[in-house]
């Protein structure tokens, strides 16, 4: 773990402070309504960072107060690891200063300007100081500073700096370490499509392992609009280690910079040193391919010869670049943060696997949330981020969003007129692109600029979760004829039946071989409901023989089983077909009866998994459940007898340590987890055939 | 299929009867229930050379329960059944839109809309050779409004029989014609007119009215408030039959205001089960013809998608296949413009009683 103190050692700075006051509109100060959004998003996402890098859950409050004429106060506290008395200047008074500035790995801010940003506007359109709380774990009292920047020094003025006793206001408890920010600025509080809340809500969205929350307060001190995000998970994103810069991904300036600096003797070495995807076999193809020889001394490389190696790089074959550098946020709790957020009926997610585009590590991410509260008039709901970080403003110009377009949606079920523009319909769909270089169309960072490669895996991600989305709608529509047929033949045949018999004064009717005749099929129907106080969840599925003949069959089930989540109670005694697959034999079913299977399961959240796929084998069809392809199950059992046996002697090998790593983090290993990917195949071959 | 008038009490529920009958039949036989009725369609009317209208053909469509929408209607059915049966037997009538309330209390067998209750209404019409009326079922909608020098006798509420003079009796918006216009509710007394002039639109109707185009030009002018009322096309048919004077039909010139003078000349096809009640099949389309919009150089507007589409189904419909029908329509076509009736006025509010009727009427021999 990184103490605060090591964090801030590595700042380097950058004289960029007047550039700021002339530029400000590229820093998303331009107009009053942005101003706030801006504030409090550098903010929250210096606080998501510090956390994140510090190994802490994250408690972010954000409080926004009118005051008189046109100025807002904006208080924000977090439970990160506070900023060191001697740092707060430089943190909030120099731009370009953060570590991530000269490190390759993925961060929320990526060019350290930032909250400087915050107290600068502060300072010119309300003439207000920052205040600020800081206290960090090893100190017994906080800090308490006031900020103002000399933009012509690139420093911050400092002053009424004193030591004290914080105690959170809300619990009156000693904070044990965070830091608040306090501070007043010409701004306009708005709702909507782009506010404070709706960049907090998106916020929560990618960040289910923090806490945060919002009131906003009129200047009659009542509130008119809060909000509570409460954390859904308890992990926190993946710690990311840094690389060196890629070949593939470098320009003549950096390589420039990096001869200048360094201390290596030979070429060979500063290559193999100083980057990474780069074997001493590499290094000396590259030399080799740019004319310099092995033994020369980096410093002394000419400006030609470094141009000659650029060209080189490309024409070399590299190892491509770690992607451990990358944080995905991972398809369930993506799957949890929307479900949080929005309340919908189907939810499908993807993580892909990372990816790598001129040198730099990307990973795209896709979320589409489907029914429920949402509104089925206009375009469905956008959700870009780039880095975890909400992207608000120029939806139309960003790559993401160029790529949703680009998919024919109505393939899968939603409106999409023209097949151009967004898809209509009740649905919301999330992008996220983590990378360690997100190129944006300009400073402000509102639009991701276009990739060709990015754009292709978001498409093919789109896909997914559009194939997802097709399924559900088809069982939807098959589970909607289902029921109108029990409708018919349980409620509106025997009235019918009644009514006859009463008005012509005749006996009534045996309605079974009616029955039989309208309805000549065999009836699937499943439920999935969530016990709030058990922390169940509990599946029942109901088979139905409506035919006139006796029938059998064998129904499978299958659910979401992983490590800690398990099958609690089984009165029919379904057994393990393959992972997270279970059948139950049926006894065989007479005309016009039915046969119920029942189970819950433990170990899952609630929204964690909200639908069953119902297979059956057995003859003739079965209204509501899929065939099972007996040649595809075969492979997949295999595949999973392979995969346990690999990691067997993965984990003979493997230290102690990295056991309890793998299991704190719980990363599902894609080579151990088969089901995901194998069985959507199974539905995809039914469709096939039809 | 004719209907016979002046059913007995006692008939109108046998009629009913059958129906439920129809479905207590099949599931005895353990087969889904159904209901037998005409197609209503424009497939499937044809012309009754007997009754000189169109009528419904042969073709039948049977509605059964294997799907939920049907099953739905055939337990409707039973539910008026059981609701036209106790009116019957109390002597009540109710209009269309109080039995669709009154269906809120029928559970799984109430009406969505509306227009389903009527529609089924209608269904029973036909299965039953029954009229509405025989139901105690009316519709809440006025007829339309008569102006001109006409004497009716209708029976007012207190069961006398009131004379009214369509011309000396009324205000300005003229008669208005009574849902029931049957023998026991309306008389035709006397009459002394050389025509009698349907109008599509108030606003011409009103026009004609100002410059006293009905004693000018000796005739009664009947506003027909759009597609015309049952009982709108029956004092019609009345007026033609008893006082044998011609009907001219004045409208405006697009593909729903032909329908609209079909359904007075030939029959609607929602109602072909009672055309030869309804049809007056004397009628004359007087205008605006598309000629007319050549000829008088009217301001006119381009042809919808739906009015080209109106136009294509017209062209197959049986009532249209007269020559003069097909040409006019495939004339609409060519110009591909639409007119109203109140586009006469571009020449002047009085252009269409001093200019435009005259001429039409005297291409007609009814020349004043």
């Amino acid at each position: 773990m990184e103490t605060s103190e090591q964090f801030s050692n590595k700042q380097k700075q950058i004289s960029i402070s007047e550039f700021f006051e002339k530029n400000k509109h590229f820093l998303g100060f331009d107009t009053l309504q942005r101003s706030i959004i801006t504030a409090v998003k550098e903010a929250v996402d210096n606080s998501l960072d510090a956390c994140e890098e510090t190994r802490i859950l994250p408690e972010i409050r954000v409080e926004i107060n009118r005051l008189k004429g046109d100025r807002i106060e904006l208080i924000t506290q977090d439970n990160g690891p506070g900023i060191p008395r001697n740092d707060i200047e430089n943190v909030f008074g120099k731009f370009l200063l953060g570590s991530r500035f000269h490190a390759i790995r993925q961060t929320r801010g990526q060019q350290g300007i930032g909250i400087t940003g915050v107290v600068m506007y502060s300072q010119l359109t309300a003439g207000s100081k920052t205040q600020v709380i800081s206290k960090i774990g090893s100190d017994s009292s906080a800090v308490y500073v006031e900020l103002g920047i000399d933009t012509r020094k690139n420093r911050a003025t400092k002053s009424g700096e004193r030591r004290e006793i914080w105690l959170d206001d809300l619990t009156g408890d000693p904070v044990l370490h965070g830091l608040r920010i306090r501070t007043v600025m010409r701004a306009k509080y708005q709702r909507g499509r782009q506010s404070v809340h709706q960049y907090l809500r998106m916020t929560s969205i990618v960040n289910p392992h923090a806490s945060i929350s919002l009131v906003v307060r009129d200047r009659n001190g009542e509130m008119i609009e809060e909000g509570n995000w409460a954390r859904t998970t308890e992990k926190l994103p993946r710690e990311v280690s840094e690389i060196k810069p890629h070949p593939h991904g470098i320009h003549l300036g950096s390589l420039q910079r990096l001869l200048r600096e360094a201390e290596e003797r030979k070429m060979t070495s500063f290559l193999r040193h100083n980057f990474s995807g780069v074997s001493m076999r590499a290094a000396r193809d590259i030399l080799a391919a740019a004319g310099i020889d092995e033994g020369r001394t980096p410093r002394r490389i000419r400006a030609e010869e470094a141009q000659e190696m650029v060209s080189a790089f490309q024409k070399v074959k590299l190892l491509a670049p770690p992607t451990d550098c990358l944080s995905p946020i991972e398809d369930l709790l993506i799957k949890k943060g929307l479900s949080k957020a929005i309340d919908s009926r189907f939810a499908s997610t993807i993580t892909r696997n990372p990816k790598v585009s001129n040198g730099n590590p990307f990973q795209i991410e896709v979320g589409l949330v489907f029914g429920g509260n949402l509104s089925a008039e206009g375009p469905i709901e956008v959700l870009r981020f780039a880095n975890r970080v909400p992207l608000m403003y120029q939806q139309g110009g960003c790559l993401l969003t160029k790529a949703l377009e680009a998919v024919d949606w109505k393939r899968y079920g939603l409106e999409h007129p023209g097949g151009r523009g967004i898809p209509k319909g009740p649905a919301a769909v999330l992008v996220h692109l983590a990378s360690t270089n997100v190129q944006f169309t300009s400073e402000a960072k509102e639009a991701v600029a276009d990739n060709e490669e990015v754009f292709e895996e978001i498409r093919l991600a789109m896909l997914e979760v559009g194939r997802g989305l097709k399924n559900h709608l088809k069982k939807n529509s098959q589970r909607k004829k289902a029921r109108e047929k029990f409708e018919l033949i349980n409620i509106i045949l025997p009235e019918i039946s009644r009514k006859s018999s009463q008005l012509l004064s005749r006996e009534e009717p045996d309605l079974a071989p009616v029955i039989t005749k309208i309805m000549d099929a065999v009836f699937c129907e499943e439920e999935l409901d969530w016990d709030d106080e058990r922390k169940l969840a509990i599946c029942s599925i109901t088979v139905y023989n409506y035919t006139a003949r006796a029938r059998a069959y064998t129904i499978l089930a299958k659910w979401p089983e992983e490590d800690g989540v398990r099958i609690d109670e089984n009165a029919l005694g379904g057994r393990k077909e393959a992972k997270g697959l279970w059948a139950w034999r049926l006894d065989t079913l007479n005309p016009g009866s039915s046969t119920t299977i029942f189970f819950t399961v433990s170990g899952l959240t609630k929204g964690e998994w909200s639908e069953v796929d119902v297979f059956y084998r057995g003859n003739g069809e079965v209204i509501g459940a899929t065939k099972i392809d007996e040649k595809l199950l075969d492979e997949l059992r295999k595949t999973e007898a392979l995969a346990a046996a690999e990691l067997e002697l993965e984990q003979q090998t493997e230290t102690m340590g990295h056991l309890s790593d793998r299991a704190e983090h719980n990363s599902p290993d894609p080579a151990t987890e088969p089901t995901e990917q194998v069985q959507p195949t199974l539905f995809d071959n039914y469709e096939a055939e039809e | 299929m004719t209907i016979n008038r002046q059913k007995s009490k006692d008939e109108v529920i046998e009629a009913l009867h059958g129906v439920a009958s129809e479905m207590h039949d099949r599931m005895a036989k353990g087969v889904p229930p159904t209901m037998t009725l005409p197609v209503r369609s424009k497939s499937n009317i044809g012309f009754d050379k007997r009754l000189g209208v169109y009528k419904y053909g042969k073709k039948k469509t049977v509605r059964d329960a294997t799907a939920l929408g049907s099953a739905r209607q055939l337990l409707r059915a039973l539910h008026i059944t059981e609701f036209v049966e106790g009116m019957i037997t109390d002597g009540k009538t109710s209009t269309l839109r109080e039995m669709y309330y009154i269906s809120e209390g029928w559970g799984h067998g109430k009406f969505s809309t509306q227009n389903e209750s009527n529609n089924l209404a209608e269904d029973l019409e036909i299965v039953t050779k029954c009229l509405r009326e025989d139901f105690g079922l009316r519709p809440e909608e006025d007829g339309a409004r008569i102006i001109g020098n006409v004497t009716f006798e209708e029976r007012n509420r207190k069961g006398d029989w009131m004379r009214i003079n369509c011309r000396d009796d009324v205000g300005d918006s003229g008669y208005g014609v009574p849902y029931n216009v049957e023998s026991e509710k309306l008389s035709l007394i006397e009459e002394d007119v050389d025509f009698v002039m349907a109008i599509e639109t108030g606003g011409m109707f009103d026009r004609l009215v100002e410059n006293g185009f009905d004693e000018e030009a000796r005739c009664a002018l009947v506003h027909l408030k759009g597609q015309p009322a049952r009982s709108t096309r029956r004092i019609m048919r009345r007026m033609s039959e008893q006082w044998n004077k011609p009907i001219l039909v004045f409208t405006d010139c697009d593909p729903w205001s032909f329908r609209i003078f079909a359904s007075i000349a030939y029959g609607a096809i929602k109602t072909a089960h009672i055309s030869e009640y309804l049809a007056t099949k004397e009628a004359t389309y007087l205008g605006i013809t598309a000629d007319d919009i050549l000829a008088y150089d009217l301001p006119s507007d381009d042809l919808s998608k739906q009015d080209s589409n109106a136009l294509v189904a017209e062209l197959s419909d049986p009532r249209f296949s007269t020559g003069w029908w097909q040409e006019q329509i495939q004339l609409m076509q060519e110009i591909g413009k639409k007119a109203e009736q109140q586009s006469l006025a571009k020449y002047g509010l009085d252009f269409v009683t001093d200019t435009y009727l005259p001429e039409k009427l005297s291409a007609m021999g009814l020349g004043y």
